[in-house]
């Protein structure tokens, strides 16, 4: 069908252009052309700045002519473009007013902030030419893709067991032996083995495209170059990150990233992705001008009265989120990543700042997260916020939720720790995170799926590193030690770092198995950081957010050291998987099932009787086989003990109903292969009146 | 870009040399549109190809499709070991039956073409 509206209608220089339409924002391809479409509230004029790529000078300047324009939106089509081969920037005129927030300044060549393809970082780390006058260069994207039978996987959160993995360090490693090491492609070759993992989800670090140069220094304790490694930094919220990309000096990393999607979707692995849509890398008023700052400084940064920036991340800048612009460009966001890349989810990054007002203050209701939780192509996004923010505001059990949002449950690892380093009175607390928090929860209706459960994450120690060391150590990082977490929570086992001894070493790899276990019998959605399984260190770093190096890659060694570890995490993830009562997506409630036995009831070292006290370190309980789930399964029974004293001590076993006996599923306190059994293999015991429960360790029996 | 055609075994073969890329695709699409109307066999003899772009990638999956339609039956040869590895990455590789030599690649299509 031919148009009456898709043809040249101007000349300018050469150029056939004609009025575009104003959406989609960005730039995209229409029969024999690409339309550019890019909105300011403030900006007089625009033009658009074309390159050939890699060129240092454009190589051709086009103005928006004024009546190509519908409101504040510029929009223009430019026809017989090599869209393959060009980069595009714009130019805008308007006031430099920084106490009015204005900071235009038409000599500045700016990204497309709607930019679905991103040059100037084609090959991780390499040195860019510094005196490039436009360093991030937005490009055309070919976004057609052929998913075939592909979609999101939709598995219930509750089933979830998300896997934490940064991009780059997942594979970086030569010991990974794999043909594109730290690479979307590098994950792709792993797929096998987190299918025997058994996990079901991947939770990637920022992929949006940033810059790894950003703060880069020389490390004055190492002499090793630090890099923006992590990524919590956005150039670009809409294009995935090339370096990331074994492609991505041929500018292919968009279908590099699809097709590991489509081959973890086929491998029944979801995707959730990491965004960071607190702040961008344009930093404060000392830092460049990649985009927003001129485009539209007033609408996209948060600014105090005379025009400076707010800094409620610690980053030197704060988005806008709650005005309205930036709220549609977010939701614009999410919707192209939902939509366009068939990602399940989204984890926010100092999510409290999204509640945020113009002014900076906290709201009731902020309108962005009522936005995200009801929107209709996220609707089935799973939607998680790290409750907190860096300028004081601490919202876990509190976020604005509208029934949707989960949040990273920072008071499970908190208390988690704390019981395992044999911190005394946790029981009370133990209790609540076991069954998925409903003292945070339960007034939001949401049963468990809010929870989040997590020991480790990317922020703060690995597992390994917190049964280690019982302090930070991280000069490596340039700064005396002074970033990074103080508050861990951990315990060192009896030396500082590596040791020679053997019970120390015993008892680390005991440790780790408690922390593994308790996190995967609780209720809630467990999360496991990448490289636990097989005991990676970080050398007491626990803010690892510059190091590009051994520090924070995962040596694939680690399997062959530690292989008694990962045959136990493997078992336990099983374990979850085969046990539909560990997974009820509602909170326990007093109810007793025809069988008699409640759906939870707490034990001790007696039976049915639990020491509460502020002295006790032992706690166990006990789940009911009958209905669960929501009476849409059946179940054995299970019971787990934790004995976090230093000593043995026998647990009575609460009686069972009539015809079933015990099995020993899991006991950390035993060697391979006694500490953890498959599933249908359990170590039966028969009805003994009570289990002797070693120092530090703890037993998972099924009631068969 | 070049583009030979020439007739093997009664089988077109189609070589492409140089790039295939945004502004080359469109000509190589030309060439073999009337092969893909009349639903006949095909091979792609890339080994002179040196680059294939996303534009290159699509007019390749776009031929496959087209084939398929009719029933056709194709095949690519000689793809550089860096080539193929790129088609592998991003997903296109399994659209497309690939072998190291044309005579290899006559071989698998006329097992299915009349």
């Amino acid at each position: 069908m031919l148009r009456i509206d898709a043809h040249p209608t101007h000349k300018y220089m050469g150029f056939d252009i004609r009025m575009g339409k104003p959406l989609p924002f960005g730039a995209t391809l229409v029969p024999g052309g690409v339309n550019f479409s890019v909105y300011s509230s403030h900006a007089r004029s625009c033009e658009l700045v074309l390159f050939k790529k890699h060129e240092p000078r454009p190589y051709a300047t086009i103005p928006f002519p004024d009546q190509f324009r519908i409101g504040n939106v510029f929009t223009m089509v430019v026809f017989d473009l090599d869209y393959e081969n060009i980069e595009y920037g714009f130019r805008m005129e308007g006031p430099f007013d920084p106490r009015e927030g204005h900071r235009f300044d038409g000599t500045k060549i700016l990204m497309d902030p709607y930019a679905k393809s991103i040059g100037g970082r084609d090959v991780w780390g390499t040195d860019p030419d510094w005196s490039n006058p436009y360093p991030h260069r937005a490009r055309v994207l070919l976004d057609d893709f052929d998913w075939e039978e592909d979609h999101p996987l939709e598995i219930p959160i509750e089933d979830l067991i998300i896997y934490e993995l940064h991009v780059r360090g997942f594979t970086r490693h030569p010991s990974s032996a794999i043909r594109h090491p730290g690479t979307f492609a590098g994950i792709r070759e792993k797929i096998p083995y987190l299918r025997e993992l058994g996990i079901n989800c991947v939770e990637l670090m920022p992929i949006h495209e940033f810059d790894e140069f950003e703060n880069s220094r020389i490390s004055p304790t190492t002499g090793r170059r630090l890099m923006n490694y992590w990524g919590y930094s956005n150039v670009g919220f809409f294009a995935p990150k090339a370096g990331f990309a074994a492609t991505g000096k041929f500018g292919m990393q968009a279908d590099e990233l699809k097709n590991l999607i489509k081959e973890l979707h086929k491998n029944g692995i979801e995707i959730i992705l990491d965004v960071v849509f607190n702040h961008t890398a344009e930093g404060n008023e000392q830092g460049p001008t990649i985009s927003y700052r001129g485009i539209d400084n007033k609408t996209y940064y948060m600014l105090t009265p005379d025009g400076g920036y707010y800094n409620f991340t610690g980053c030197g800048n704060t988005l806008n989120c709650n005005n309205p612009i930036v709220r549609n460009m977010i939701l614009d966001c999410l919707r192209y990543w939902a939509a366009d890349y068939h990602v399940d989810g989204f984890r926010f990054d100092l999510a409290s700042i999204l509640g945020r007002d113009q002014n900076g203050a906290p709201m009731h209701s902020p309108p962005l997260l009522e936005t995200l939780a009801f929107d209709p192509i996220l609707g089935k996004c799973k939607l998680i916020a790290e409750a907190w923010d860096a300028g004081g505001l601490y919202q876990v059990g509190s976020f604005p939720s509208w029934g949707r949002w989960a949040e990273w449950n920072g008071k499970f690892r908190d208390d988690v720790r704390r019981f395992l380093k044999g911190d005394p009175g946790l029981a009370g607390a133990m209790a609540q995170r076991l069954q998925g928090s409903p003292d945070l929860y339960q007034w939001q209706k949401r049963g468990t799926r809010a929870s989040i459960n997590f020991v480790t994450a990317h922020d703060g120690f690995t597992m390994m590193d917190l049964v280690s060391y019982n302090e930070k150590h991280n000069e490596a990082n340039g700064e005396n030690n002074t970033d990074g977490a103080n508050d861990n929570n951990s315990w060192n086992c009896g030396g500082e770092g590596p040791s020679a001894d053997p019970e120390v070493n015993r008892l680390r790899l005991k440790q780790i198995k408690n922390a593994v276990t308790m996190l995967l019998v609780s209720q809630g959605t467990p999360m496991i950081l990448a490289g636990d399984e097989m005991g990676r260190t970080q050398g007491g770093n626990n803010n690892a957010y510059c190091q590009d190096n051994e520090t924070s890659w995962l040596d694939w060694r680690l399997l062959g050291e530690n292989a008694e570890l990962h045959a136990y995490v493997k078992g336990i993830i099983r374990f979850r998987r085969a046990h539909p009562a560990l997974r009820s997506c509602h909170h326990f409630t007093s109810n007793v099932a025809p069988n008699g036995y409640p759906d939870i009831s707490w034990h001790g070292t007696g039976a049915w009787a639990c020491d509460w006290s502020s002295e006790s370190r032992t706690l166990a309980f006990l789940l009911n086989g009958e209905n669960v789930k929501g009476g849409t399964a059946n179940d054995t029974f299970i019971y787990v003990a934790m004995n976090m004293h230093w000593e043995m001590h026998g647990f009575e076993l609460p009686q069972l109903p009539q015809g079933l006996s015990w099995h020993v599923a899991a006991n950390t306190d035993m060697p391979a292969p006694e500490d953890i059994f498959e599933s249908g293999a359990e170590k039966r015991i028969g009805n003994p009146s009570e289990f002797l429960v070693g120092p530090r360790s703890i037993v998972v029996l099924v009631g068969r | 870009m070049d583009i030979t055609k020439t007739v093997r075994d009664g089988v077109s073969v189609i070589a492409i040399s140089g790039s295939l890329d945004s502004t080359t695709a469109p000509r190589a699409q030309d060439e073999v549109l009337p092969l893909i109307a009349s639903g006949c066999c095909l091979v792609l003899d890339l080994s002179q190809c040196e680059y294939v772009s996303s534009a290159g990638l699509r007019v390749l999956l776009m031929i496959a499709k087209q084939l398929a339609a009719k029933n056709g039956r194709w095949a690519i040869s000689g793809l550089s070991a860096e080539i193929k590895d790129v088609m592998e990455m991003t997903g296109f590789a399994a659209f497309f039956a690939t072998f190291g030599t044309v005579a290899e690649a006559l071989a698998a299509v006329k097992t299915a073409c009349p």
